[in-house]
């Protein structure tokens, strides 16, 4: 079938064009911008190596901060001598939180958040509980990693 | 001072006449509300009291995790008049908030943003909106354990936002922590995204003005009022009060020189009195009202989402209130912009004294 006059002008297509070139290079550019406001995030770690020589014969009833990727882990030694790793940054907004041994919780002094001394979430505004870390040992190595991860440590 | 070869060079290439006859057409009217109006100018004056201590300050002043809170400590010990400047930027721009939300509220209660000047509204809460953020960066330039928290938290709690809330944390923060790329990112906030936009928002604030003219209160609109000319009456009262809010501003960064905590460290939990900066405390003290939980849903994000919906109904209020967009009395949006005022300062206060 032949079609006596153009279904778009000779001025549509040309707006189309123009338009249509203008788009994609602005996309083009903004995509680029993004890409690099952005940056490339690292992740939280699956685990961490400590040194189990720092974490033997600590006093009851307290805890000692390990880094864990940028923020803090905590290595806690219940009354009875048992130890627990937890994370140390609170549920809500991401405050450091502190333990209070004559309570036997963790505080959290940003928006008074508490926690019993299993990671539960017990008053304040905190959703959820701590994120409690599995312990293993290696040798001289202490491994601190997060539940259900499996730990391959690179052959020395 | 009469340099006649001077004048002559200009008048050759511009029409000066024009330009005083301008200067001089500005008129602004005299009531009993008017004191309202230097509020506007007092702000003004202390962006740029701002501009010059900062400009100041960034000669000095490292952005690296490992030596920003150092370089503050040694602008304030070792550098001639440091101890001032950086006192003075301090102090500019907690007085420099609090005139901006006096005139924010003086604003909202005399129903100045109502037709034609929705847009003088809309641009100066944005102005509001990053002289807050302005505060924030500002203060984690110095990378202690308060900043630290504030910044973890503020940044965090922008991350509860539905769907967009992990872009915008990730923006800010430049990392998944807060981090020295934190401090990188802020420090260019600082002194050079927010003065770009600070400087155009100001233009356009300050043309929008010219060009309405000033806004009478409804109660007075049907009155005939006395206009006085704002060069060079008005503008003399605004030097004068200038130079009071200057003297003030001088008077407390010399008394009252900011403290400086003890410097960052993510291992460490931040002290157990720790409060933001005083613009903070009603969103604070918002956010403890919410439980962790709700129903079954995060108790953050329905925080979260109900202080922007609070925020963003007060930035449409000019679009919404159509009684005094006709020229009518509105006591519905006055009790409106009351209960604002009300929750703000009882807000602050309970998280000040709590």
């Amino acid at each position: 079938m032949k079609l006596n006059y153009s279904l778009i002008t000779r001025r549509t297509f040309l707006n189309t064009l123009f338009f249509g070139w203008i788009a994609a290079f602005f996309s083009g550019t903004f995509y680029a911008l993004l890409k690099f406001a952005f940056p490339t995030l690292g992740k939280e770690p699956d685990f961490v190596v400590l040194d189990r020589k720092d974490f033997t014969n600590l006093a009851k009833n307290s805890v000692k901060p390990f880094p864990w990727g940028g923020t803090v882990g905590l290595y806690f030694t219940k009354d009875n001598g048992s130890v627990m790793a937890l994370k140390g940054v609170c549920t809500h907004m991401e405050c450091n939180v502190a333990y209070r041994p004559d309570e036997r919780k963790f505080y959290c002094a940003c928006h008074q958040g508490w926690f019993d001394d299993t990671g539960k979430n017990i008053a304040g505004p905190p959703p959820k509980p701590l994120e409690i870390f599995e312990i293993s040992e290696e040798g001289e190595k202490l491994i601190i990693a997060r539940k259900g991860v499996k730990v391959e440590l690179p052959k020395a | 001072m009469n340099c006649p070869r001077l004048k002559n060079w200009l008048d050759e290439r511009y029409d000066r006449k024009e330009i005083t006859k301008l200067a001089k057409s500005k008129l602004v009217p005299e009531h009993r509300h008017d004191l309202w109006y230097y509020t506007g100018g007092i702000t003004l004056f202390l962006f740029i009291l701002q501009f010059l201590t900062g400009m100041l300050l960034a000669f000095y002043y490292v952005p690296h995790v490992n030596f920003a809170y150092e370089s503050i400590i040694e602008i304030v010990t070792k550098l001639n008049m440091g101890w001032f400047f950086r006192s003075f930027h301090h102090w500019g721009a907690q007085i420099c908030i609090v005139f901006l939300f006096i005139h924010l509220f003086g604003t909202l209660l005399l129903k100045a943003y109502r037709k034609p000047r929705e847009l003088l509204w809309v641009s100066g809460f944005i102005l509001l909106g990053i002289s807050i953020f302005f505060g924030l960066s500002g203060y984690l330039l110095l990378w202690d354990e308060r900043a630290f928290a504030a910044v973890r938290v503020a940044t965090g709690g922008a991350g509860a936002f539905p769907i967009v809330g992990g872009f915008i944390k990730a923006f800010l923060r430049g990392s998944i922590d807060v981090t020295g790329d934190t401090l990188l990112r802020f420090y260019a906030f600082h002194v050079a995204i927010l003065p770009i936009i600070t400087l155009a928002l100001i233009g356009l604030h300050i043309l929008l003005v010219q060009f309405h003219g000033m806004s009478v209160p409804l109660s007075l609109e049907k009155r005939k009022l006395r206009q006085v000319p704002f060069f060079p009456n008005v503008f003399y009262k605004d030097l004068m009060i200038w130079l009071v809010v200057l003297g003030g501003v001088v008077t407390l960064a010399v008394l009252l020189p900011p403290e400086i905590g003890v410097k960052a460290d993510p291992l460490v939990p931040p002290p157990a009195n720790i409060k933001p900066e005083w613009y903070f405390l009603f969103l604070m003290q918002t956010l403890e009202f919410f439980p962790g939980t709700i129903l079954g849903m995060n108790g953050e994000t329905i925080a979260i989402l109900c202080v922007s919906a609070g925020i963003l109904f007060f930035v449409l209020i000019p679009f919404i209130d159509r009684k005094s967009a006709r020229g009518e009395k509105s006591t519905l949006f006055t009790w409106i912009g009351v209960f604002y005022l009300l929750y703000f300062l009882t807000m602050t206060l309970v998280g000040f004294l709590s």
